[in-house]
C-alpha cells in the first residue's frame, strides 16, 4: 500500500462515515489489518486509545495510523484527508434551506449511525477473538467497561486504573 | 451592555473577529477534552456568550449544517467560522488552530509507541492497553446507539449489520452504505431528539 492509497482510503472512509471516529474502526480493521495486512491490531487499538485520551476531535487517530505507516508525511496526509471534505461546508452555508427540511439526509445519517453500532460491535468481537487470549485481558476489559459505562469515570482515570490492574494481575499470577 | 444593544439594533449585525482572535478561539477549542461536544461547548461560550460574534440561532443553524457535511462536524464548524470571519485564509487559520493540539499530542504518543514496541514492556500491552481500548470502543458504540437498544426498527438494522459483518464477513463499507440507504427510506420519520449527542460522541 502506498502513501497515496492510504490517504485515499482514509478520505473515502471519512466521507462514508461522515467523519465519525469510531465508525471508521470496522472499515480500517477490514482494509488495513485483515486486507492489506500493513497494520496490526495492536497498532489500530493504540491509535484509537490515543484519540480518546488527547483533547480535540476523536477521528484524529488516523494521524497516528499515518505516522505509524509513513512517518510525518503519512500523519499530515491522513489529517488532510479527514479535514478537506469539510470545505463542502462553504457551498452548503448558502443552500441550507434545501437541506434543513431534507428528511432523506436525516434518514441516511440515522441509518449510518444505527448500522455502525452493529458494525463496531462486530469489529470488537473479531478483534477480541484474536487479541484477548489471556484471562487477565478479559478482566481488564470488563473492569474498563464498568468504570466508564456504569461508574462514569473520566476516561483517563479509567484507562490508568485498567492498565495498573492488568499489570498487577500479571505480576501476581 | 449599551454597545451590545446598539449592535443588535443595527440589524442584528454582530462583532467581527480578527485573525488572531480566530486562532485563539479555535486553539482553545482544540484543547477541549471530550471530543465534539467538548469543542462545541467552548465554541458556544466564546462565539455566542462572550464575544457575541454569532447569534444563538446562527450558531445552531451552522451546527445543523455541519452535521450533514461528510467530515468531522467540528472540522466543518472551523471552516464555516473561519470563512465567515476571515475568508479562505480564515478557514486555514481556524483549521490549523483546531487541529494543532490534537495533532501534536497524537504524534508524540505515537512516537512513544515505537519505543514501547522495542522494549520488554511491549509484552504487557495485551493485558493492559489492548483490552482497555476494546472496552472504550464498546462504550463508543453504546453511546452512538443510545436509542438503538430498545425494541425498534433501529435495533433490527443494528443486529442485521452485526450479523452480516461477522458471519458472511461482508465488507463493512458495503453494509454501511446499505444501512444509510435503508435509513433514508425506513428511518426518515423517526423522531431524533437525542441524536445531537449521538453523532458527536465520536469526535
Amino acid at each position: 500500500m502506498s502513501l497515496w492509497k492510504l490517504a485515499l482510503l482514509i478520505a473515502l472512509f471519512n466521507l462514508m462515515t461522515f467523519g465519525n471516529g469510531p465508525v471508521m474502526i470496522p472499515l480500517l480493521q477490514t482494509h488495513l489489518v485483515n486486507g492489506a495486512g500493513v497494520l496490526t491490531e495492536d497498532q489500530l487499538l493504540y491509535a484509537f486509545t490515543i484519540a480518546r485520551v488527547t483533547p480535540g476531535q476523536a477521528n484524529f487517530y488516523v494521524a497516528s495510523i499515518g505516522y505509524m505507516l509513513y512517518g510525518m508525511p503519512g500523519a499530515v496526509l491522513a489529517t488532510l484527508a479527514i479535514m478537506l471534505p469539510g470545505y463542502a461546508m462553504i457551498p452548503l452555508l448558502n443552500g441550507y434551506e434545501h437541506l434543513r427540511y431534507s428528511t432523506w439526509i436525516k434518514g441516511f445519517t440515522k441509518g449510518l449511525t444505527v448500522t455502525s453500532v452493529g458494525l463496531i460491535l462486530a469489529a470488537v468481537v473479531q478483534i477480541a477473538r484474536g487479541a484477548l487470549t489471556q484471562p487477565i485481558a478479559w478482566v481488564v476489559l470488563l473492569a474498563t467497561l464498568v468504570m466508564t459505562q456504569l461508574l462514569k469515570w473520566n476516561i483517563l482515570v479509567a484507562l490508568a486504573v485498567a492498565c495498573c490492574l492488568g499489570l498487577l494481575l500479571k505480576w501476581l499470577l | 451592555m449599551k454597545k451590545d444593544e446598539d449592535r443588535r439594533q443595527r440589524g442584528g449585525d454582530t462583532a467581527r473577529l480578527t485573525r488572531g482572535e480566530l486562532f485563539s478561539i479555535f486553539f482553545k477549542a482544540g484543547l477541549a477534552f471530550g471530543g465534539g461536544l467538548g469543542i462545541l461547548a467552548v465554541l458556544e461560550d466564546e462565539l455566542v456568550s462572550k464575544r457575541r460574534a454569532v447569534s444563538k440561532e446562527e450558531f445552531l443553524t451552522i451546527y445543523g449544517i455541519g452535521r450533514v457535511v461528510p467530515s468531522g462536524t467540528m472540522t466543518a464548524l472551523a471552516i464555516a467560522y473561519g470563512y465567515k470571519f476571515g475568508g479562505m485564509l480564515g478557514t486555514v487559520i481556524a483549521l490549523a488552530a483546531l487541529a494543532l493540539p490534537a495533532f501534536v499530542l497524537t504524534i508524540i504518543l505515537t512516537v512513544a509507541y515505537h519505543y514501547l514496541r522495542n522494549s520488554r514492556l511491549f509484552e504487557l500491552i495485551p493485558v493492559t492497553i489492548m483490552p482497555a481500548a476494546l472496552a472504550l470502543i464498546v462504550v463508543a458504540a453504546l453511546k452512538l446507539g443510545k436509542d438503538v437498544f430498545r425494541p425498534s426498527r433501529e435495533l433490527a438494522v443494528a443486529c442485521a449489520a452485526f450479523a452480516l459483518a461477522l458471519f458472511p464477513r461482508l465488507n463493512p463499507a458495503l453494509i454501511l452504505l446499505a444501512g444509510g440507504v435503508l435509513g433514508a427510506f425506513a428511518l426518515r420519520n423517526v423522531e431524533e431528539k437525542k441524536d445531537v449527542d449521538a453523532k458527536e460522541v465520536g469526535k
